[in-house]
């Protein structure tokens, strides 16, 4: 337990030393409801509609947010993982008398903690600067969601992070994963809007599970069957990516 | 008292191959073997690529051996790694340092990490950054210092902790003389605490005048260890021997000549010669030759480890498993 608070240590002081960092993680989220949410949700004057239900976009957004932020999360953890790499901090951390799990525990633990409050920020401002109406009996699944999510995200582009040695092609792999999950999933439009070939990509797709579980736990939307489906989906893809994490991290250097 | 009090390092028929997906494996450890005594400063020297780094990355947990067993306090690197990460801190070849904090949060991190009590971090931390220098950069960011400031607070790290065992890899690379002294008279005065260290170096100097035990490792293997005496006279040359006299004389290099020199030169009034230790008494030959004429002045200089590095592996270049002949 002392390791894994010793983690947390770390990057709370990296992360409240830089007020670049600080700003980006608390209210970046909230920025991006309230300018692109704002936005589209003049140009899309009819609301949008998800399982049959009409909602204002800033309503339907609000879980593309919050499933944002904990992807953006992650991979700047995971960014942070290959910067460690580069600065060869990280292999320095693997010879402390901590465990690999300890480790990743306390990156984890810290990172859904900063993920649930940049989310309470987002959903409490968001709920009253823009008057949305949430099912805060629900609040809890959100909750839940954002540090599932985050973790899954975190462990999944953890594994990317030490096996890709190059600063080109991680960066790529960055942008690539960045646009075409956040794009490819039901974050920005209703999914039963799209393309035949796009619905197929968003559906296969766990920032798509991740978001739809969040959309139902902040506003009701969708078939809860449906729902469930993903939540199970995303709990799998979580639970690949960690095994896949923890195998990764005990051959760090590759040898 | 157990095994591990007296050999807090002990390396047995250790082999690593390194199995890059793209690359053809590399034999870095070939059955390696080694032990390192408590309080002792222990050396690693060799050329690039001899598997220095290699050994220290399997000791500190880092990788694990192809083969051979790895044992740092009585724990298996490979069956209880926690354990021996428990008694360990290392200085990296790489650089390690937090580029993102400042100088003072990364002695503080550290000393969390290695749970040192939160009253003390600040205490240790004051008392390494006054041994290294870094007091005036306390506060500033580590991704702002020069390199060799980089290394300071990296090693300066190690110092914060009391962990049994300390590895450091090239520990002094980039440091000006004034902190490389600072850090040298850190190690010697941990080792006197009776903690183990076992450090790679390639400045011979450093490793002449701080370590116990020296091992001479290439293409994987020890080739030589021993103490510095024991290496030193491994070297043919292992006595230069300068005798002045007022004048030369003919019965000198007669008597000279006498004894199994491995070089015999005189100039108008100096005698430069070079025996073997176990070869030759010097003092023997010193009086004999102050019987034939008075001696002005004369010196006697040791082989440096340099000599012996050189030597053994100074021409071997690819073709050399100079271990094969010894
Ligand atoms: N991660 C790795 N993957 C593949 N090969 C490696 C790796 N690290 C080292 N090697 C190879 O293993 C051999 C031993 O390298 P090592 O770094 O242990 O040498 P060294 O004695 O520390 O050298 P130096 O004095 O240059 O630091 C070299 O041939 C090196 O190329
Ligand atoms: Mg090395």
């Amino acid at each position: 337990m002392k390791m894994i608070l010793a983690v947390m240590y770390r990057e709370y002081r990296i992360r409240t030393t830089s007020l670049t960092w600080l700003f980006y993680d608390m209210f970046m989220p909230l920025t991006y409801l309230l300018i692109f949410g704002i936005g589209f949700e003049s140009a899309f004057a009819g609301g949008v509609a998800v399982a049959g239900d009409r909602m204002g976009y800033n309503a339907f957004f609000l879980a593309g947010v919050l499933s944002m932020a904990s992807f953006g999360i992650a991979i700047n953890t995971a960014y942070g993982f290959f910067v460690d790499r580069d600065n060869g901090i990280f292999y320095e951390f693997l010879t402390y008398p901590m465990t690999r799990s300890e480790f990743l525990v306390g990156k984890i633990l810290f990172n859904s903690l900063l993920a649930l409050v940049q989310a309470a920020i987002t959903i409490t401002l968001g709920a009253v600067l823009l008057g949305l109406a949430l099912r805060w009996d629900l609040i809890g699944l959100v909750a839940f969601g954002q540090v599932l999510g985050t973790a899954g995200w975190f462990f999944f582009l953890t594994t990317f992070a030490i096996r890709i040695r190059r600063n080109d092609m991680f960066n790529t792999f960055l942008n690539v994963a960045y646009f075409v999950l956040m794009f490819g999933s039901s974050m920005f439009y209703p999914v039963e809007s799209l393309p035949r070939w796009l619905q197929a990509v968003s559906f296969v797709n766990p920032l798509t599970w991740h978001t739809d579980v969040l959309r139902y736990a902040t506003i009701g939307a969708g078939a809860a069957e449906v729902v469930a489906l993903e939540g199970v989906a995303f709990l799998c893809f979580l639970a690949v990516s960690f095994a896949l994490a923890v195998q990764t991290i005990r051959n760090p250097l590759r040898a | 008292m157990n095994l591990h009090e007296n050999s807090p390092i002990r390396v047995h028929d250790l082999v690593k191959v390194y199995r890059g997906k793209s690359r053809n494996p590399v034999k870095a450890l070939d059955g390696l073997n080694m032990e390192v005594a408590r309080g002792e400063i222990f050396g690693l020297l060799g050329r690039n690529g001899a598997g220095k780094t290699t050994l220290l990355r399997v000791l500190s947990t880092l990788i694990e051996p192809t083969s051979g067993t790895a044992e740092v306090c009585g724990r298996n690197v490979v069956k209880e790694p926690y354990r021996v990460r428990q008694s360990i801190c290392a200085v990296l070849q790489e650089n390690a340092v937090e580029v993102f904090l400042s100088v003072l949060d990364n002695l503080s991190t550290y000393g969390r990490f290695h749970s040192i009590p939160r009253r003390q971090i600040r205490e240790r931390a004051e008392s390494v950054m006054a041994q290294f220098g870094l007091e005036e950069y306390r506060h500033q960011k580590v991704i702002d210092l020069s390199g060799g400031l980089k290394r300071r607070v990296q090693v300066a790290k190690v110092f914060m902790v009391d962990k049994p065992v300390v590895f450091l890899d090239e520990a002094t690379t980039g440091m000006d003389p004034v902190n490389k002294r600072a850090t040298l008279d850190a190690i010697r005065e941990h080792a006197r605490q009776g903690r183990t260290i076992l450090l790679t170096t390639h400045i011979l100097q450093e490793a002449e005048e701080l370590c116990d035990r020296i091992a001479i490792v290439d293409q994987g293997r020890c080739l030589v260890t021993g103490d510095l005496a024991m290496i030193k006279s491994m070297a043919t040359r292992a006595y230069d021997i300068n005798v002045t006299f007022e004048r030369m004389r003919p019965e000198i290099l007669e008597t000279a000549s006498r004894y199994p020199l491995l070089k015999l030169r005189s100039t108008s009034t100096t005698l430069e010669m070079s025996v073997r230790g176990s070869e030759v008494s010097t003092f023997a030959l010193l009086d004999a030759l102050s019987h034939v004429e008075p001696i002005v002045h004369f010196e006697v200089t040791s082989a440096s480890l340099e000599d012996v590095f050189l030597e053994l592996l100074g021409t071997s270049g690819k073709e050399g498993r100079a271990g094969e002949k010894s």
